[in-house]
């Protein structure tokens, strides 16, 4: 169960951080990014890690998911082709 | 140019894989982490600091030099987006703006949803409790300055979204910004020549039972020092990038 859960997870991981890599619009780019944020929280606490797991929650999809959006806000929406 | 980078990820990827091929296996206990100075800590940590949170054992007491630049590095972070010109500029307010008319959030074009406004106004006093909490139990339990800091920082933005910069910015004192920005390497410093005079070393913690009081009052205005500065310098960087340019 352990192992499947990981497994899944950094499948997950994977997934997100490709769609983040490659997205076009910004915003969408900064909301997967916070979904990666999340499941990184859910792998740290999974392997007993809390500490990181409150911060990755309230810093990686949290803080910097609105930095973000206030920079593309100030800036542009999509990316230079 | 498509080919070289190519290979380049391809020759990054396989030293990365070789390298982490070569860890012992994940939880080994004969593993290097945990026959050298990990064993000790574990062994001896909370009888040498007094904090029963290892984590945080390691994070203030024995690896002090480590989060005091840590420190320094958020505070330089804050620093550098507010030498950003469009940061800090404030323009003149437009003709026929009424500058006392009620404003929520950030921009004006978009009205906050009243579902986000309730709930973040629901929230915002249990997100407060919740890192209170994690800051006071923080030596005990998984937590601490650092955590506290960033539900702290959170929730300052959170509200900033909903009720407007104007009333963000009244969360954080006016004249006592700028200290509180950089709390935490001030803290840090001072604990370090307290220290200093203590025990000789810089940023040493006296290590005998009888300074147990002591010890625990320094690694207390550290953790505390680490969440107010934390917290001011997020909501700063927030309150700087939201700024209207």
């Amino acid at each position: 169960m352990s192992a499947v859960f990981d497994a899944v997870m950094l499948l997950l991981l994977i997934a997100t951080a490709v769609t983040v890599a490659r997205a076009r619009d910004l915003v969408a780019a900064v909301v997967t990014f916070g979904l990666y944020s999340l499941v990184l929280c859910l792998v740290w606490q999974h392997r007993g890690a809390p500490d990181v797991a409150i911060t990755e929650a309230a810093v990686g999809a949290g803080v910097t998911s609105v930095l973000f959006l206030l920079t593309i806000a100030k800036t542009a929406r999509s990316e230079r082709r | 140019m498509k080919t070289f980078a190519l290979v380049l990820v391809l020759v990054v990827a396989a030293t990365m894989v070789i390298g982490i091929a070569g860890l012992p296996p994940h939880g080994d206990p004969d593993g290097p982490i945990h026959t050298h100075v990990g064993a000790r800590y574990l062994e001896r940590g909370v009888a040498e600091t007094g904090v029963r949170n290892l984590v945080t054992a390691v994070l203030l007491v024995y690896r002090g030099f480590d989060t005091f630049l840590e420190v320094v590095v958020i505070f330089t972070a804050l620093v550098a987006v507010l030498a950003l010109p469009s940061a800090t500029r404030r323009p003149p307010p437009a003709r026929g703006e009424s500058t006392a008319a009620p404003r929520r959030g950030s921009d004006d074009a978009v009205p906050v949803s009243p579902v986000v406004f309730f709930v973040v106004r629901l929230l915002a006093p249990f997100i407060a409790v919740f890192a209170l909490a994690s800051l006071y139990r923080g030596h005990v339990t998984p937590g601490g300055g650092f955590q506290s800091a960033a539900i702290i920082g959170a929730m300052m933005i959170a509200l900033g979204l909903v009720f407007g910069r104007e009333h963000a910015a009244r969360l954080v004192p006016h004249g006592a910004k700028a200290w509180l920005q950089a709390l935490g390497p001030l803290a840090f410093a001072i604990i370090a020549f307290v220290g200093w005079r203590l025990t000789g070393a810089f940023l040493g913690f006296p290590a005998d039972e009888a300074a147990h009081a002591l010890r625990e009052a320094m690694v207390v205005v550290l953790e505390v020092a680490i969440a107010v500065g934390g917290a001011v310098i997020l909501a700063q960087l927030f309150m700087a990038l939201d700024a209207p340019s």
